[in-house]
């Protein structure tokens, strides 16, 4: 998840710094038109495409639909991924929420949102990389303990909610300043725990 | 920093969590591109919301491996920021354009897919001449500044797409994924505005799981596109509730 060329942290970032150099050059691979790459790609990333999707949507079916599309973009643009600007992971992951909240956000989406919840699909990870996703799950979940009951809550209504902040100070009945710093707030100390470059 | 930069900055946590929306998203993205500091900010939130995001996987159904890696196949990639065909516009423009309007890129993906589809799925001479004659219309659409993508589930299973030109009025719509009806019926396409419906025609059969693509013309905006389930031959006006309906938006 780090970025091999810029702003990486000297003292490194466990298994997560193979595995984000590992997918920096397989996007560069994708670029070029290498369907394996693609493949490898996919394996890594659709998992999290997809399960940011159906934390944001909810509903299976529209969440497959965002997911294939932001797949097929990566397939697309990969040449346009500048690994001076961010890590691989984070380039994806950003195209899947955006796309994902952008869904949520057009018209009758909220209903569609109440209507169609379904439960959170079961979490088999069998595919993916298991030891990786559970670290990265573990160490988010500690970081998440670190924030204060509002800083957390207020990310998760945003990033797993797709709530604009304005929606989040509705649901949580504060200021719209106040919601706005602690989410930066939040994001901050758990970039610093979770210790992101830059 | 001036009171309102300052007001601005605080918003970095929103931003990278895709929590703005209308004038404060296109003003903080204005600051975006002036202030440094913020945009270095952000990037490393960013950073941090995928970690929420990788957190977060779940298997998907395993069929969508298969059809993204398929639809790979048939989608055009983009070239290297470095590669720059020299046009009028010039390629500035366009990337920052492509920055700021995600959605139009599925569409010009998803659009690579269809007119794919559209070649490949018509087997005889005969079939690929009228589908020549019927694809630069097509293509017409697909290539459209303002077409948009809109994706829909019908409830037989299956997706349907449509890709639709607010400026040419015409919408190109393929399904996949959709069963074969059962004997003595077909899949019939309706442009629907307001109480009134106007056939568009039978969707054709389908191979490899997806139908070729059709043109509907005379398509507004807030129109729907509906598929329904008809006697063979197709009907006049629908005789059953949609299977599926697309609203088209501009």
């Amino acid at each position: 998840m780090n970025t091999p060329s810029v702003g990486q942290q000297p003292h490194g970032r466990g298994h997560s710094e193979g595995h984000g150099h590992d997918l920096a050059g397989l996007l560069a691979q994708v670029a070029c038109g290498d369907h394996a790459a693609f493949e490898a790609v996919y394996d890594k990333l659709a998992g999290p495409v997809y399960g940011v999707a159906r934390k944001v949507l909810r509903d299976p079916a529209q969440s497959e639909e965002v997911a294939q599309e932001v797949l097929l973009e990566v397939w697309r643009s990969a040449s346009r991924f500048d690994p001076a600007r961010g890590s691989a992971a984070a380039w994806v992951m950003t195209i899947a929420h955006r796309r994902a909240v952008d869904r949520v956000r057009a018209e009758n989406a909220a209903t569609a949102r109440e209507q169609k919840a379904a439960p959170d699909g079961d979490t088999s990870e069998d595919v993916f990389e298991l030891v990786d996703m559970a670290l990265d799950r573990q160490r988010v979940r500690r970081c998440m303990g670190s924030l204060s009951a509002l800083q957390a809550e207020a990310i998760k209504l945003a990033y797993y909610g797709g709530y604009s902040y304005p929606e989040v100070a509705g649901l949580l009945g504060l200021p719209l300043g106040t919601v706005k710093t602690r989410i930066r707030d939040g994001l901050i100390r758990l970039r610093d725990c979770m210790e992101v470059a830059p | 920093m001036s009171a309102q930069s300052h007001e601005l900055h605080l918003l970095t946590g929103a931003y990278a969590v895709d929590a703005l929306t209308g004038d404060e998203l296109d003003d903080f993205e204005q600051h975006l591109r002036q202030c440094r500091s913020c945009a270095e900010e952000v990037s490393g939130l960013q950073e941090t919301a995928a970690r929420l995001g990788l957190a977060a996987a779940i298997a998907p159904p395993p069929s969508m491996r298969d059809q993204v890696l398929d639809a790979a196949n048939r989608v055009r990639q983009l070239p290297p920021p470095g590669v720059r065909r020299i046009t009028a516009d010039g390629p500035r423009p366009r990337r920052r354009l492509i920055r700021r309007l995600p959605r139009p890129i599925a569409v010009t993906a998803m659009a690579a897919v269809i007119v794919v589809l559209a070649i490949v799925q018509v087997g005889t001479r005969h079939q690929l001449q009228q589908a020549e004659a019927n694809s630069q219309a097509i293509a017409s659409v697909l290539a459209a500044s303002d077409a948009r993508i809109e994706l829909g589930s019908s409830t037989v299973g299956g997706t349907v797409t449509a890709v639709f030109s607010e400026h040419d009025r015409e919408a190109v719509i393929t399904a996949s994924g959709m069963p074969t009806p059962s004997d003595a019926r077909v899949y019939q396409l309706w442009v629907m505005r307001g109480a009134s419906a106007r056939s568009v025609g039978l969707l054709p059969g389908s191979s490899a799981g997806a139908t070729s693509p059709v043109l509907a013309d005379d398509v507004q905006p807030g129109d729907q596109l509906a598929i329904t389930i008809e006697p063979a031959g197709g009907t006049r006006q629908p005789t059953s509730s949609p299977i599926a309906a697309i609203h088209t938006r501009p």
